[in-house]
């Protein structure tokens, strides 16, 4: 499904150069659902980046559904994000001016599906999370859990294959947190693998694997249990 | 896919901003659509022909200073050696200088002893040379034979025989005849004195273009020592040689006398000059509005996109391509553009309705306002063309920085 191997990230200002991630390399299969925690500044966020093509690695090759993505023009890459991956940010980063409705009919237009077609999407992923009656509401008049609720049906609403989240839960109280965390593992069970980020050792813990990124660099593979039932529970 | 029910929604949601900016848009239309009629009714005023050779003649006249000075003997003398100088055409005297803004004018009827319902025309007091110093074109009939020509007193009874007249003149009081006035008379106001129409010139603006009475004309063959002027046509190209030439010879031939010298364009050009300063000061107005609209669009388009930073990542990250991200703000700008420009269509005929019946301007035809609708739309989207490709240049990336 994902595969990195050596991959290198630089950065260069005028007098130094930063190394993000350092020979870099991670397999994930299809299906799995990968935690990946590690302390700040270590390379996480690089990391998520250039798994979702939002950033081209110095160096290494990354496999993407058997296909290599290094070589491929800017706009091969939004086409590819746009049909295999699915974001959920710890923001939320819904488009404020939208509601619902609209928010998640952004990554479907760039799709090019039809009218029709968009709405079934847009219907069919706000059932899954719930917030079906709230579909011309504003972002702003709902609370942070569902927000991001409406963020993972915008992710989900293109059925892509991996869902990459970036601290789905970092701005929410724990009980959102636990809600969140809940659909993603409903959506995990569905088959849509899923690498998420984050900072919290018992939600790293509720994935199947967790790998921590140390000085750019994959420190530590784990195994953890399956949680999945004592999570729905 | 074209987002045009997304960009609407957020648009409505920055309306105000969305809103001042289609004022003025529309504003700027309605300002420039009217002026660009003023401009181009004046630019044809302007360029309009004027059945004389302008760029060739030079016109000189003289003030005398002995009060028994022999005005006729030196309109003689002062002729003769004029046709005889190298470079010069033809030459003339007349009592006024066409396109000059100072004239004379009178009633015409078609009858004896008429004193209402004239047709007012500009008339000249010329000699037999006139047709070709004026480099006019003669139609139909002939010109003044040397016998024809009288000395009269402009405020004595004095009648010509015989007059030639501009195409315009012989239409407007003859509109019956079809052009065909040759041997057919009219008369001056309470005067039975026939004066009868030998000559037709194609055309002639006169000495007021702007009047109403412009283009209408009769020439006397008769001098007159009250106003006079040469007017002198050089060959082509020798004009200011020749100017310089028969200012030196009349001062040489009579140094008694104070000679004032000019072409016949600087004539134009003082008649024209207000015309001018019109067309210029509105074109200002039109070059300073659009300006001020383009940077108006761009500034908003920047403060858009700069505001909306992180958004353009999430669209990015979500899979836009840096094509939809441009299209993106290009057609939110076309929809405030076009806002606009519908405001702006319905103010600039409101606005042309106030000024057709206020300042007796012309009427603001549908064509010029496609063209500036069109013109303001294009100035519109090239002013948010850089902005729109610098936001397709923010990277996906953003959508995951924590500002």
């Amino acid at each position: 499904m994902l595969k990195m191997q050596n991959i290198r990230k630089s950065y260069r200002s005028d007098t130094i150069e930063t190394h993000a991630l350092r020979d870099f390399s991670l397999e994930v299969k299809e299906g799995e659902f990968v935690s990946v925690t590690g302390p700040s500044g270590s390379g996480k966020t690089t990391f998520l980046n250039i798994a979702g093509l939002l950033e081209t690695p110095t160096g290494g090759q990354y496999l993407l559904d058997g296909q290599e993505v290094g070589g491929l023009s800017d706009r091969d890459r939004s086409h590819l994000r746009n049909e295999k991956i699915g974001f959920i940010f710890q923001g939320f980063n819904l488009i404020p001016d939208l509601n619902l409705f609209d928010n998640i009919d952004v990554p479907l237009r760039y799709r090019g599906f039809n009218a029709k077609e968009r709405r079934r999407r847009i219907e069919k992923s706000l059932e899954q999370v719930g917030l079906a009656a709230r579909a011309k509401h504003l972002p702003a008049q709902l609370s942070g859990g569902q927000q991001q609720r409406v963020a993972i049906a915008r992710a989900l609403a293109g059925e892509p294959r991996f869902l990459l989240a970036d601290e789905p839960t970092g701005n929410l109280d724990s009980l959102m947190a636990r809600q969140v965390m809940e659909l993603l593992e409903f959506v995990n069970e569905w088959g849509t693998t899923i690498i998420m980020v984050t900072h919290d050792p018992d939600l790293a813990r509720r994935a199947h694997r967790n790998i921590q990124i140390v000085d750019g660099q994959v420190s530590d593979l784990r195994q953890v249990a399956q949680h999945k039932q004592s999570a729905i529970a | 896919m074209l987002e045009l029910r997304p960009i609407l929604s957020a648009l409505w949601r920055h309306k105000v901003s969305a809103l001042l900016i289609a004022l003025q848009l529309g504003l700027t239309l309605a300002i420039v659509s009217n002026a660009l009629v003023v401009i181009s009714e004046r630019t044809e005023r302007i360029s309009r022909p004027t059945g004389v050779a302008e760029n060739e003649i030079v016109t000189f006249n003289f003030m005398a200073i002995p009060k028994d000075y022999d005005m006729y003997d030196a309109f003689r003398q002062d002729l003769d050696m004029i046709r005889a100088l190298p470079g010069v055409a033809s030459a003339t005297i007349s009592n006024h200088v066409p396109l000059s803004g100072s004239g004379s004018a009178s009633g015409f009827y078609t009858e004896p002893n008429k004193e209402t319902g004239a047709m007012g025309s500009n008339y000249y007091t010329v000699d037999e040379h006139f047709v070709d110093a004026l480099g006019m074109k003669l139609i139909a009939g002939r010109g003044f034979y040397p016998e024809e020509i009288m000395q009269i007193d402009p405020s004595s009874n004095d009648r010509p025989k015989v007059s030639v007249v501009t195409q315009k003149f012989a239409d407007d009081l003859f509109p019956e005849s079809d052009g065909n006035v040759l041997g057919k008379s009219f008369f001056l106001g309470g005067d039975d004195h026939p004066i009868e129409i030998v000559g037709i010139v194609e055309r002639n603006l006169g000495p007021w273009p702007n009047s109403s009475i412009a283009g209408r004309g009769a020439f006397y063959p008769a001098i007159t020592d009250r106003w006079f002027y040469y007017i002198v046509r050089a060959e082509p190209g020798q004009r200011d040689e020749v100017l310089k030439l028969v200012e030196e010879k009349l001062a040489e031939r009579d140094g008694n006398r104070v000679i004032n010298a000019n072409t016949m364009e600087e004539e134009k050009a003082q008649y024209f000059a207000g015309d001018n300063t019109m067309i210029k000061v509105l074109s200002g107005v039109i070059v300073l509005l659009t300006f001020i609209v383009a940077l108006g669009i761009v500034g908003l388009t920047v403060f858009w996109i700069t505001q909306r930073q992180k958004q353009i990542g999430v669209r990015r990250a979500l899979g836009a391509t840096r094509t939809a991200i441009s299209r993106y703000f290009l057609l939110e700008n076309l929809m405030i553009a076009a806002t606009g420009i519908a405001l702006g269509t319905a103010a600039a005929q409101i606005f042309n309705g106030f000024l057709v019946r206020e300042f007796d301007q012309p009427a603001l035809p549908v064509s010029v306002t496609v063209f500036c609708a069109l013109g303001l739309l294009a100035v519109s989207l090239a002013a948010a063309l850089v902005p729109a490709l610098r936001a397709a240049n923010i990277s996906p990336a953003m959508a995951t920085r924590s500002v």
